[in-house]
């Protein structure tokens, strides 16, 4: 016997070992889901192992992702960024068209209002001394500009054309000192005269205490004088100060356009003689 | 040429950056006058001659710009200019700080030769309140820019000696 397991000792250790490991698989077939002590001696023995080499793999996965991975990314960043600013000029350039084309817009219907002939300017300077109120527009005697033309927008009055050069010209703004139009209550037909302060307020002079004036109300130009047409909207009234003495009321005036803003305008182009 | 062209470009940029650059940004008491500025330069460097003709053509680009007087610039940088020649051999006019503080100085006193002629001889009545209440911040506004303005001249002074 012993001969025999001599003779063919390789293929009985074989079969032995096969036989022990099937073994070893039958016997845990029943116990599946529970570990028994050698799987828990080598999960205790390796699991430390197994958590440095977590480290470092995550070590390694964060070098891969955040550097090795990432090295187009500086580029690609600059890309975007570059592109984004294209985007954004252009989204400006197209908001800036929107608003211009709406103001136009309005000008445009403005033009068709008005009963004599007018041309559209561009505002391209302003006064720089603060105690004076002038624009420089972009038209001049030969667009066939003169002096003493009404000049609007299509919020009311922005002043008249001062002094006109080839290509371009002034225009005294209502708010200037130097500056009084001739104009009337809408409601109650009151009449004065509209003078500017220097600041962004108007003031209406030699309007009488009996006139019926109220916070609030509209003021247009009357007409008189010749300079500016009948009905063009001035200013709101904003505050009225009947004093206990005096033959006028004080009577401060917000203009209805926004002197600061103005970027395009309408000159009425009225002969002076007219 | 380049000695004429260089100050020449330099005032004609401060023109169009009074007229249309700088009030679109800066409020009203608070844009600088930039041709003032190089008038006191003018009073206190230049010979008399040319300064005095060069400071009256300046305030008379000035007045096509502003307000409704020609000639009211004219007279006040002509006048600044000239009092400031006649002073500045007894000042150390190569000092920075004494030509900002110059340049105040020259401020309200143009702003109250422009309040004199106004009340005398126009028609805008009540214009003291609004030249009044901006002569102030207005000449703080000068000095600071010319400070800025007289070390970038004196910084390229500097290098061209050197």
């Amino acid at each position: 016997m012993w001969d025999l397991i001599k003779k063919y000792r390789v293929p009985f250790v074989t079969g032995a070992v096969v036989l022990v490991a099937f073994l070893v698989y039958g016997s845990n077939l029943k116990h599946r889901e529970s570990a028994n002590f050698f799987e828990r001696g080598v999960l205790t023995v390796l699991s430390p192992l197994f958590s440095v080499g977590a480290v470092v793999s995550g070590g390694a996965e964060t070098v891969w992702n955040d550097y090795i991975a990432l090295v187009d990314v500086r580029r690609q960043n600059r890309e975007l960024l570059e592109h984004l600013r294209t985007l954004n000029s252009r989204l400006v350039g197209e908001q800036e068209a929107l608003l211009a084309n709406e103001r136009l817009k309005k000008l445009l219907e403005l033009k068709e209002q008005m009963p004599a002939p007018s041309l559209a300017a561009s505002v391209i300077g302003e006064d720089g001394a603060p105690w004076f109120k002038t624009l420089v527009i972009d038209r001049g005697g030969k667009d066939g500009l003169q002096e003493g033309m009404p000049v609007v927008t299509s919020a009311g009055v922005v002043g008249q054309v001062v002094k006109v050069a080839a290509n371009s010209s002034r225009v005294l703004l209502l708010t200037d000192h130097a500056s009084a139009i001739a104009a009337v209550v809408q409601r109650s037909r009151a009449r004065g005269v509209l003078r500017g302060t220097g600041s962004r307020r108007l003031s209406l002079e030699f309007a009488i205490r009996e006139d019926d004036v109220k916070v609030g109300d509209q003021l247009v130009t009357s007409g008189i004088g010749g300079v500016f047409p009948k009905g063009l909207p001035l200013g709101e009234i904003t505050m009225v100060k009947k004093g206990e003495y005096g033959i006028f009321q004080t009577i401060e005036v917000r203009p209805m356009v926004s002197i600061s803003r103005i970027e395009e305008v309408l000159v009425l182009l009225k002969q002076r003689n007219e | 040429m380049s000695k004429l062209l260089k100050p020449g470009i330099a005032i004609l940029s401060a023109l169009i950056l009074q007229v249309t650059l700088l009030p679109a940004y800066i409020a009203d008491p608070f844009k600088p006058n930039l041709l003032l500025i190089v008038v006191v330069w003018l009073g206190l460097r230049a010979t008399p001659v040319r300064g005095a003709l060069l400071a009256y053509l300046l305030g008379l680009a000035q007045d096509s710009c502003s307000g409704l007087y020609l000639g009211l610039n004219g007279f006040s940088f002509l006048m600044t200019f000239l009092v400031l020649q006649n002073i500045a051999h007894r000042l150390y006019a190569d000092n920075r700080y004494l030509m900002t503080l110059a340049v105040f100085i020259a401020t309200i006193a143009c702003g109250l030769a422009h309040l004199v002629l106004l009340a005398l001889f126009s028609a805008a009545e009540g214009i003291y309140a609004s030249l009044l209440v901006s002569l102030i911040p207005q000449g703080a506004v000068n000095a600071l820019v010319a400070s800025v303005v007289f070390g970038i001249v004196d910084a390229a002074q500097t290098e061209e000696v050197a």
